[in-house]
């Protein structure tokens, strides 16, 4: 008798406490793609996305306008994902969109693809 | 032995007296209220929720960053060093689709020469023991070199103003501090340190980690040392 309620007892601790661990380490770190953006993007690319955010001025190239989907949807979500990891040397473009490896994980990376593509109405090429 | 007692009443005497001005400075920053604006203590903000809620950079690691020189004379005096404020994005609105920098918080500090010097005193022991000084090797350095990996290879110019010539305004991005004055006002050995790692600093900083080798880090380092 004892021993019955005593078993599922350690099982439910032992469940809670690792849903809770695991629960503690999403939360801990990731933050949502708009927040990114606003944070990370808009100094180049503009708080309406269009590429004219407070940097533009001083950019020799022009930040890409992510609200048309004319010219997001000629990039594929791998490359939209490389760009933003490893900066737009990685894809052959300007050096001046920096490279975030180190300010974004790559869920939140995949995320901001998706969040872009909510930007520009738009899929990526295939 | 009498000298020894004259020696060590001296000595008792001077620690007495260096822990009264740190005391001092200490309670200037209190009653200044730096703090309302400045973070004293760490550590820095870690969610971007908190980054936004930032008013003034943060000082709990004054004493590894700041050449004190520069530190006495500023809180005396401030001067605008982030183009469009601390936070860059609480600081613009659109015109049309074009974003523009709006009006910019001030650092209020003003205090006396001498209240500056105990404030200064006091800031320069908030330091973060983890970074390595001495690491900084001042040298003879090619400006053009420099130039080729900041600008053409990095482009740190797309957030940071360079100094221009002679007076006139610089070029480069207003996201983060201008580089105009930055040998006087920083102590190259943190430089080295955030360049190399910004976000051991501020984890949240808009600033990408990028991987350098040393003598990159020497180059650079030593190029804005330069420019006072
Ligand atoms: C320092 C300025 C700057 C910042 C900050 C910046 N970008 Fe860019 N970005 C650029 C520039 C300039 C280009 C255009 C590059 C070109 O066309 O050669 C660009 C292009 C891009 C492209 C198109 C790449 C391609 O293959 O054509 C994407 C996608 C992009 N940026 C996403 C982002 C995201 C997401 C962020 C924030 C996490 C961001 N950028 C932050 C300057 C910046
Ligand atoms: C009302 C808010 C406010 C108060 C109060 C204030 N400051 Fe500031 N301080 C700022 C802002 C904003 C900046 C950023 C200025 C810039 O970068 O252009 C700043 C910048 C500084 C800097 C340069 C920091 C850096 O990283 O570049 C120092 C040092 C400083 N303040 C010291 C002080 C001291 C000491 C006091 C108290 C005697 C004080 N401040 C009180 C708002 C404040
Ligand atoms: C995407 C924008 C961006 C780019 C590109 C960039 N930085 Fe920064 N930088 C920042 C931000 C943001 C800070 C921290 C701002 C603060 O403390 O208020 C910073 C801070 C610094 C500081 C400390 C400055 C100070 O005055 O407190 C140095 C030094 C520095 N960067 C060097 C560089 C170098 C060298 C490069 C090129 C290899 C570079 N940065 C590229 C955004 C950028």
């Amino acid at each position: 008798m004892r021993k019955t309620t005593i078993v599922p007892a350690v099982i439910a601790t032992f469940v809670f406490s690792f849903g809770f661990v695991l629960s503690m380490a999403g939360s801990a770190s990731a933050e949502s793609a708009a927040d990114n953006y606003n944070l990370f993007c808009v100094q180049c690319h503009g708080t309406k996305g269009t590429g004219k955010g407070v940097n533009a001025p001083a950019l020799a190239v022009a930040p890409r306008n992510h609200t048309s989907a004319k010219d997001m949807s000629a990039l594929k979500d791998a490359d939209v994902f490389k760009a933003i990891k490893e900066g737009g040397v990685a894809v052959g473009k300007s050096t001046q969109m920096p490279s975030f490896a180190s300010n974004m994980t790559d869920a939140e990376i995949t995320e901001m693809v998706k969040h872009l593509r909510g930007m520009c109405k738009c899929e990526g090429k295939k | 032995m009498k000298r020894l007692i004259v020696l060590s009443c001296l000595l008792a005497f001077t620690m007495a007296f260096t822990g009264q001005a740190l005391a001092d400075g200490k309670a200037l920053v209190d009653s200044n209220k730096c703090g309302d604006c400045h973070q004293m203590a760490g550590p820095a903000a870690a969610t971007i929720a908190d980054v936004m809620k930032r008013k003034a950079p943060d000082l709990f690691y004054a004493g590894s960053k700041f050449n004190k020189e520069w530190l006495v004379g500023y809180i005396q005096n401030p001067t605008q060093l982030r183009p469009a404020g601390t936070v860059y994005r609480n600081n613009i609105k659109t015109e049309g689709d074009k974003d523009i920098v709006g009006d910019l918080p001030k650092c209020a500090s003003k205090l006396s020469a001498g209240d500056a010097a105990a404030v200064a005193d006091y800031l320069m022991t908030l330091t973060d023991a983890s970074m390595a000084a001495g690491v900084f090797k001042q040298d003879k350095f090619k400006k053009a070199r420099a130039k080729i990996l900041m600008k053409k290879k990095e482009a740190c110019d797309a957030c940071h103003m360079f100094p221009g010539k002679k007076g006139k305004p610089g070029k480069g991005g207003v996201s983060c501090p201008t580089f105009a004055g930055i040998g006087a006002r920083l102590n190259p050995d943190w430089m080295y340190s955030f360049i190399k790692h910004p976000q051991h600093w501020d984890p949240k900083v808009w600033m990408a980690k990028r991987e350098f080798t040393d003598a990159q880090l020497q180059l650079m380092v030593n190029f804005l040392s330069s420019m006072k």
